[in-house]
Formats: structure tokens, sequence, C-alpha cells
């Protein structure tokens, strides 16, 4: 039996800790975002049979345990060196797609849409899904969760069950869908693009008609101009499940495109004492701290880093709108953190859409969904576009299939740099020759929001912890405030 | 993994002590917030066990109720909504879906991660108390 201890002490559950340095001014000098993530799968699944890895990776995380599993579901492919019927292929895809319409409807309706429907200064107590339903009515909020409940139940279909599906298996899927299963599955998927098109315009009768809210989304103390990464298919379409990943520069120009398993020639990481989560960063540019611009190798990968990568949509509905933020904001790439939320909203549609093409594809319910791996195993990169940035597998092993070396790059991680200045530039605003703001909480908290980190598990908080803790420095490292969630 | 996966330990033990019954359903999750309150939608009754990394006795034993999380209900999460809001979310939406009883137990763990496939005695010990008083708690609602 193996034992890992991990020292110093910490929890992966619950806890985004944000310290921030003042200046002799009492001015921000610098913000750090410390995300307590553990990085003990990539050691504790070391002498685990790889074809395990899609069932144990996806305890990763409770709310996206979908993206691990088919991101290390592909890996298995590349391990094996075998290629999946076309069959497999599309009913993975449309299990994540299901997954994305899932993940996307929570995320506005329950973490940033309370910013907008209630005001990012509303009384906290209402600043949650519970003050959302209260105004839009509580058949806004049935619908909801029904929306949410049924894509849910497509990934049932396909993968066995609502929570950590297990499908995935080297060369393919573990079963086919039946016909039966297919006409339930397109009778959601017509439903879920009507409520992706209704989302969009609340959207816009709340958001993109309040001059408040435009000027937020669209102000430069919310904008880190930074490279840009997101996968793409072969007409540089945005796609979560499959293609090439494609990086553009601050102002929107190619750097790079290569097959995910490339990927070591382009990122490195770097090393911080201070977290134990590292800073991917572009290789070819070099690490230069938490700043931006061309000569950074910062980049996003976000939902509008994918957009900003992108050339287009490739679902008519999300086409349009694709075509739509980018006018409206009258320049390509948009750097603005806030304007994230409007490209997620675009990607559910575009989701949606892909689920209702998927299930009324003429191949879905083949009963061919697996080549048979005969290659000895030894090492593969999988990588999917989680719907908080790309997601990257990479596992070693020994002839027999033993893991011998894991590697992983979640979606936040590619954003740690980002998020921490995005929190600089928030504290800004609200912190001035020492004098901190009541709604620095508020004003942080949408900062970092809107890249939906992933870190929390909030079942494990007690009554009474709280998981946001701001540490306010001076400039002789004293403690000036100490902020919780309370 | 290790103590941490104790609620799952102890589910565990649960089915083994658990003649089988019609009504009565186990499930093992890794998850939290909405995901957790739709899989307790549904039943009449249910027991959540869990771990909490504290500064307490390590094995300390702890039963909550969803009233005691209220305070949380209002956290700040950038990835979930938490256990507490959730609840509240689909009492007011969905609430004859929502158990009539809910009750949660904890064991605390010490908050040094250590990655292994058992329990520590304390907890080990822990688990087999907390088994044997839920087993006694189910049969009662039979009777």
């Amino acid at each position: 039996m193996k034992t890992v201890t991990i020292n110093p002490v910490t929890r992966l559950e619950g806890h985004g800790k944000i310290s921030i340095f003042l200046n002799d001014e009492g001015n921000v000098e610098n913000a750090y975002f410390q995300v307590p993530e553990l990085r003990g799968f990539e050691k504790f699944c070391e002498g685990r049979p790889v074809e395990e890895m899609p069932d144990i990776t996806s305890r990763i995380c409770g709310v996206c345990p979908e993206a691990h599993h088919i991101a290390s579901t592909k890996a298995l492919d590349a391990v094996f060196h075998v290629e999946p019927p076309p069959a497999a292929k599309k009913l993975r895809e449309l299990l994540y797609s299901a997954f994305f319409v899932a993940d996307h409807i929570t995320h506005f309706y329950v973490l940033a849409g309370p910013d907008f429907v209630m005001g990012p200064t509303a009384p906290k107590a209402e600043r949650n899904i519970l003050g959302v339903i209260a105004k839009v009515g509580l058949e806004v909020g049935s619908s909801v969760i029904k929306h949410r409940s049924d894509a849910l139940d497509i990934i049932a279909a396909i993968g066995g069950k609502r929570i950590h599906p297990s499908c995935g298996v080297p060369g393919g899927v573990s079963k086919p869908i039946t016909e039966d299963e297919r006409n339930k599955i397109e009778a959601i998927s017509k439903s879920e693009v009507e409520f992706a098109k209704f989302t969009m315009k609340l959207f816009d009768d709340i958001v993109l008609k309040n001059k408040d809210y435009v000027n937020l989304i669209t102000s430069d103390t919310h904008a880190t101009e930074t490279y840009c990464m997101g996968t793409l298919d072969e007409q540089n379409r945005v796609n979560f499940y499959d293609g090439k990943i494609r990086v553009v520069d601050p102002e929107g120009k190619e750097f790079a495109k290569y097959p995910p398993a490339d990927y070591q020639q382009y990122i490195s990481e770097h090393v911080e004492p201070w977290t134990y989560l590292k800073f991917p960063y572009l290789k070819k540019i070099g690490w230069k701290g938490l700043i931006g611009g061309k000569d950074s190798g910062v980049y996003k990968a976000t939902p509008l880093a994918r957009l900003n990568v992108a050339e287009g949509m490739a679902t008519p509905i999300a086409k349009a709108e694709y075509k739509r933020i980018y006018e409206t904001l009258g320049h390509k790439p948009v750097h603005s953190t806030l304007a994230t939320h409007w490209a997620r909203l675009i990607e559910l549609v575009y989701a949606a859409e892909r689920m209702l093409e998927l299930s009324q594809d003429s191949e879905i319910t083949s009963p061919n969904v697996r080549t048979i791996p005969t290659a000895i195993p030894d090492e593969g990169v999988g990588a999917v576009e989680a719907p908080r940035g790309t997601l990257i597998h990479h596992y070693k092993t020994d002839a027999k299939g033993m893991v011998k070396g894991v590697n992983l790059i979640v979606a936040t991680t590619n954003n740690h740099a980002a998020i921490s200045m995005s929190i600089k530039q928030a504290a800004e605003g609200v912190i001035k020759k020492g004098e901190v703001s009541d709604g620095i909480l508020n004003v942080v908290e949408m900062a970092f929001r809107a890249y939906d980190p992933c870190y929390a598990c909030a079942t494990h908080t007690l009554p009474g912890q709280m998981p946001l803790h701001i540490k306010i420095f001076s400039k002789n490292g004293a403690v000036i405030r100490d902020i919780r969630r309370p | 993994m290790g103590d941490d996966g104790v609620g799952i330990y102890v589910v565990r033990i649960l089915k083994g002590k658990i003649p089988l019954r019609a009504d009565v359903e186990f499930k093992e999750l890794s998850l939290g917030g909405l995901r957790l309150v739709e899989e307790i939608l549904g039943y009449e009754s249910v027991f959540i066990i869990d771990s909490i990394a504290s500064s307490g006795t390590v094995g300390r034993i702890r039963e909550f109720t969803p009233q005691q999380f209220k305070g949380t209900q209002y956290v700040s999460s950038p990835h979930d909504t938490n256990f507490a809001t959730a609840l509240e979310l689909y009492k007011k939406l969905e609430a004859n879906e929502v158990p009539k009883t809910i009750r949660i137990f904890t064991l605390d763990i010490s908050p040094e991660f250590t990655f292994t496939e058992a329990l520590s005695p304390p907890v080990q010990r822990a688990a087999l108390e907390l088994a044997e008083r839920i087993a006694l708690e189910v049969e009662q609602i039979r009777n």
C-alpha cells in the first residue's frame, strides 16, 4: 500500500485565498490568488492500470467530472494507439455537449447571473440564485433546473449515470444508444436550443440594454491583454471535443497552432513559492511575471479566449451571436474579463445546437462503438476544452499498461496568472491610499468568477467557515485588513 | 483517499450491515452543491455521511441538520453553489421532491492530507461506531 504525505498542510476544498500588498502610498502593488489545489492525482495514480484513469480522474471535481472523463478517455486512445469508430466519437461529443449545456446554464444562472440580475451592489443575502428566482420568477427558476436536469439525463443515457458517467474506454465507448434513447435525446436537445436562445435574450434585456453593465463589461479596469488559447476544428471554429490548439497574441495574430500531443513544445510551467498551483506560460515568449502584453508568456484559456482564437462557430445561431459580440464591442480580440459571461452564453447556444445535430446524425445509433486496442501501450495525450479552458491529460505507462507518470494541466491552471492579474485590477479600483472600500469582496469576486475557477466543494464548509479570504498587507508586511465572506 | 473518503467507507460498512431492502438505497458520491441535492431528491429520508477537516479531535462524530448550514447559504463559491443554497432552491422549486428528513453526519479528520487507501486508526474506529449507530436508526425507520 502506498502512502504519500503532503506537507505543509492544506486541502483542496473551499479556500480561495487572496493576498493584496500595498505600496508606500497605500495603493495596490501586487495581488496574489492562491489556490491550494492538490496535485496528488498525478502521484497516486502511478502504479494503477491506465484504464482506470477515466474513472479516477473524474473524481478530481464534482462539478466537471465529464471533462476529465473524456480527456482521460482520449488519452487512453493515444496510449493504446487506437482510433475509435466515428459513432464512438460522436457519442462522446454528444455526452460532452450535454455536459457543456448543463455546466454553462449553471454558471450563468447560479454563479454569474446574480451579479447582473440582482446587481453587483445588491445585499449579499439577495445576490445568489435565490435572489434571481425571486426577481425573474419561479417559472424561470423551474426552467433552469429542468433544462439542467434534462442535460444530465442525456449524460446518463450515454454514460450510464448522471453523476460521474463511466463510458470511456480505449478505442471507443462502452455501449451504443438505442433509437428510443436517441428520440428522447433529440427532443431534449430541441428544448435546450430554445432555452439557450431564451437565456441569450435574458442577457440582452438585463445586461446589454443596461448602459452601466455594458460599461462594466467594456471598461479597461477589467481587461487583461494576454495571449489567448482554445481548441478549434479544421475550419478554425470552436470545438469542445477535438481539434488543434491555437494561440493568438494580444492583437489577435496567430502565434501557434499545434496538436495537443505537442503541448510540451509550447507550454512550460513556472513555479512560485507561495502557491501549490503552477503558472503555465508560452515557452517561446518566456515567463516575465504576472504581466500582460505581447512580451509576456501569460495566456488565458476561457470561453472568451476560445472565441478570440476562433474565426467563427460551427452552428448557425451561435455563428450569428459570435458575429454580434465582436460587432457590438467593436474589435477582436476582446480582453474585457466580464465579456467572458457573454462568450459563455454563445457557447451555450453552440453546445445546444451541436447536441441537436449529433442527435440527428445517422450514425449516432450505430452498434459499432469500439475498436479493440491491439498495440502495446506506452504514452499518450488527450485534450478537450473544459467549460473553463483547455484541459490536458498526459499519461505514460509500462508495456503492461500500468501508469508510470501523469501530467494534468487543468483548465484553471492555464488561467492562474490571468486570474491573479484580474484580481489585482479589481483591487486597484477599490483600494486607494490605504482605504479599503466595503465593496471589495463583491468586486474581487466578480473578477475571478468570470473565469469560473474550479476548486471548491461546498459541502465541506462547517457553519461559520467561509471559502473566500482576502488579506491586505501594508508595505512593511503588516495585515491592514483581513476579510472573510461573512 | 484516506480519511477524506471515510463517508464512502461508512456506506460500504452499512451495505454489509443492513439486509437488502427495497426501500433503502446507498450512494457513493464525490460531489457537493447542486449535484448533491439532485442526488437526494425523491427520497423520504436521507443520511449524508462525510469527513470534515478540522482542528478538533480526529474521529469526532457530529450530526447536523441542513438548518445548521443556513449560515453558509450566501457563501461565495466561484464554481458551484453550496449545499444549503442548492437545498433552499429546490425547496422553492420542487418542494415535493426534497426529503422530509435530512441528517448529516460528519467525522473529523486531520487537515494534513495523507494519500493512502486506508483510514487512520481513530477514524476507522469512529467509522465503525457511526455505521453501527446509523444501522440501528435505519432499522427503527422500518419499525
